[in-house]
């Protein structure tokens, strides 16, 4: 049946009304931010030593210059390439009568200059060896099977293997720029939710060893790495304030203000509900990016070593993007190219940068993609007379009757 | 040697379309081109081409408001040649089994993947020294087949040295098998008149 309308207006009216509240009070949260954040820039070093003494629930930011600097845009090489890779799965179907996945990868490479050129590709891999679909606990005791969170991940390191192979392939005089989507953090492998194991698995002999192959490119040709993130969600920076604005030194959350009822009004809440990219949308001009910022994340500290996750923002036009990319690339010098690049990709691709996006449209998988994958997948097995049996319930979905 | 120009991506009896190698080079309208299915060799006119998206989901964009040459919209957007592609599609007008050449349709579609070549003066004039698959392209269902057959004879007409006399010729013929109606004869001789 089709979605119940006439039910679900009254509610978004009702969450139109609520957020109309909440607009009021934003904005002199955001007042308090930029007063802040104009009035910490004069003293960095009292607040960095702040931040280092602190103890707080959030995560903070940690900073490398001033906290409003803004950089303007320098100009693109005359020559240059961007490449950029992108993924998309189809999980394990529990109805399925065969256990699998697949990861579809998508590569681009754009060259500009005197000599354009692109270069579109998608490479689809069928997972389904025992040891593709579960990760082991190498003592034995467990093992995991790579689904959800974990594809997920999987994924991301199959995508920057993708890039690292794509950059080897550049000419090596060539100023070039490698874009993933979104972040660069795994994030969901942080915290208690995963054992040990998976962490060595997709994060140490997966992802940070394809980071490692991209720097020791980037140590050869210069290449430059970082990963785009659109409309950014985050408030390290924000939280950062909070920390100028806690009366406390060193601030101590749990200790100072233990969180006993949300009513009870703490003084950083005075900018709470501000994200990252408020404060940065009216610091920046459109083009300019911010100071560059390091990741507090757990999983950065404990694991990335010498990747340790940076970011800065960038305003491109009508929006705020956050940019995250290896400490390596700035300490090479690469933080300039980096940012004309991204700009230039952006205004390329209205507002978007092209070669992510073309990945992603490389990479995508379609409703009609995943029904002749299914179908293909069934062709297969009857061919081999294996046996292509489904679940009642899935049998049930796909032929709909009254 | 012929030129290659392109593959073919749909086959059926009496038309096959084709993508060409090159963006934006589509033979012209009216070309007689050449194809095979195995030992026969097939022919066709062309009777409409376009460029579009590859991806039907995805249109292209206007992008040139701020550039002075066309090309350089190209050149500031290299992928654009790969999102883009030019087909074209013919209308299978005879074969050549052997030595002989019959102005009919072939026995079987081309295969699809199947190599398309633009026709060489020599394959043109073996082909129209008989005007029989003139009846193929008057009852074609294209709006456009009375510009399909001027376009297809004033192009063959350059094959000839005496280009008049074979024009004449297919003028003739044209009254003959349009001589119940004497309005499409008209326009179609209109536009083969040099």
């Amino acid at each position: 049946m089709s979605l119940n309308l006439s039910h679900l207006a009254a509610q978004i009216d009702d969450m139109a009304e609520s957020l109309k509240v909440e607009e009021k009070n934003w904005s002199a949260c955001l007042d308090q931010a930029l007063d802040t954040i104009q009035h910490q820039s004069l003293d960095p070093e009292s607040l960095r030593r702040k931040i280092k003494d602190s103890r707080t629930t959030w995560l903070i930011a940690g900073i490398t210059g001033q906290l409003d600097g803004r950089f303007t845009c320098p100009p693109c090489p005359p020559d240059f390439a961007v490449i950029a890779t992108d993924g998309s799965h189809i999980g394990v179907d529990r109805h399925s009568p065969a256990r699998c996945y697949l990861i579809n990868i998508g590569s681009v490479m754009l060259r500009y200059g005197q000599q354009p050129d692109a270069v579109l590709h998608s490479q689809p891999t069928l997972y389904s060896n025992k040891e593709d679909l579960i990760i082991v606990d190498p003592r034995g005791s467990s093992e995991l099977p790579i689904e959800g969170g974990l594809l997920g991940a999987k994924r991301a390191v199959a995508e920057c293997l993708a890039l690292a192979e794509l950059g080897e392939e550049l000419a090596p005089e060539l100023p070039s720029t490698a874009l993933v989507d979104g972040t660069l953090i795994m994030w969901g492998l942080a915290g208690h939710a995963y054992p040990e194991y998976v962490r060595t698995e997709l994060l140490r002999n997966g992802f940070l060893q394809a980071l490692d192959r991209i720097r020791d490119l980037g140590r050869r040709t210069g290449l430059a790495l970082a990963s785009y993130i659109s409309l950014p969600r985050s408030t390290e920076v924000a939280n950062t304030l909070r920390i100028a604005l806690c009366p406390y030194d060193p601030p101590d959350c749990d200790r100072h203000c233990p969180r006993k009822s949300s009513s009870v009004e703490r003084e950083c809440d005075t900018v709470s509900g501000i994200r990252d990219r408020d404060i940065f949308h009216a610091i920046l001009e459109p083009g300019d990016r911010s100071a560059t910022f390091v990741s507090g994340s757990s999983i950065v500290q404990d694991y990335y070593a010498d990747h340790e996750i940076r970011f800065f923002y960038l305003k491109v036009d009508n929006e705020i993007a956050r940019v995250e990319f290896p400490c390596w690339v700035e300490d090479m010098g690469n933080l300039d190219l980096l940012h004309a690049m991204i700009l230039d990709q952006c205004r390329r691709g209205h507002g978007y940068p092209v070669a992510l996006s073309e990945a992603h449209e490389q990479a995508v998988l379609s409703g009609p993609d995943r029904e002749q994958f299914r179908h293909l997948l069934e062709l297969t097995l009857n061919e081999h007379r294996l046996p292509t049996g489904t679940s009642e319930k899935n049998r049930s979905k796909r032929t709909r009757w009254v | 040697m012929a030129a290659r120009i392109g593959e073919v991506i749909e086959a059926s009896t009496g038309s096959f379309v084709a993508e060409c190698y090159d963006l934006h080079s589509p033979p012209p309208l009216g070309s007689l081109v050449r194809t095979s299915d195995s030992e026969v060799d097939i022919f066709g006119v062309v009777c409409h081409a376009s460029t579009e998206s590859i991806d039907p989901g995805r249109r292209p964009v206007a992008r040139g408001r701020d550039e002075h040459d066309e090309e350089n919209i190209y050149r500031q957007h290299p992928q654009l040649s790969r999102l883009l592609r030019t087909t074209f599609e013919t209308l299978a007008v005879g074969h050549r089994q052997g030595d002989n050449i019959y102005r009919y349709l072939p026995p079987r579609p081309p295969r699809v993947h199947g190599f398309v070549y633009l026709c060489e003066p020599d394959d043109v004039r073996r082909f129209t020294a008989s005007l029989d698959f003139l009846t193929i392209l008057l009852g074609a269902k294209e709006v456009t087949a009375d510009e399909v057959i001027s376009a297809c004879l004033r192009l063959a007409s350059c094959a000839y040295d005496d280009s008049r006399a074979f024009l004449v010729g297919a003028g003739k013929e044209l009254a003959i098998l349009l001589s119940s109606d004497l309005n499409r004869l008209n326009s179609v001789l209109r536009r083969i008149r040099q």
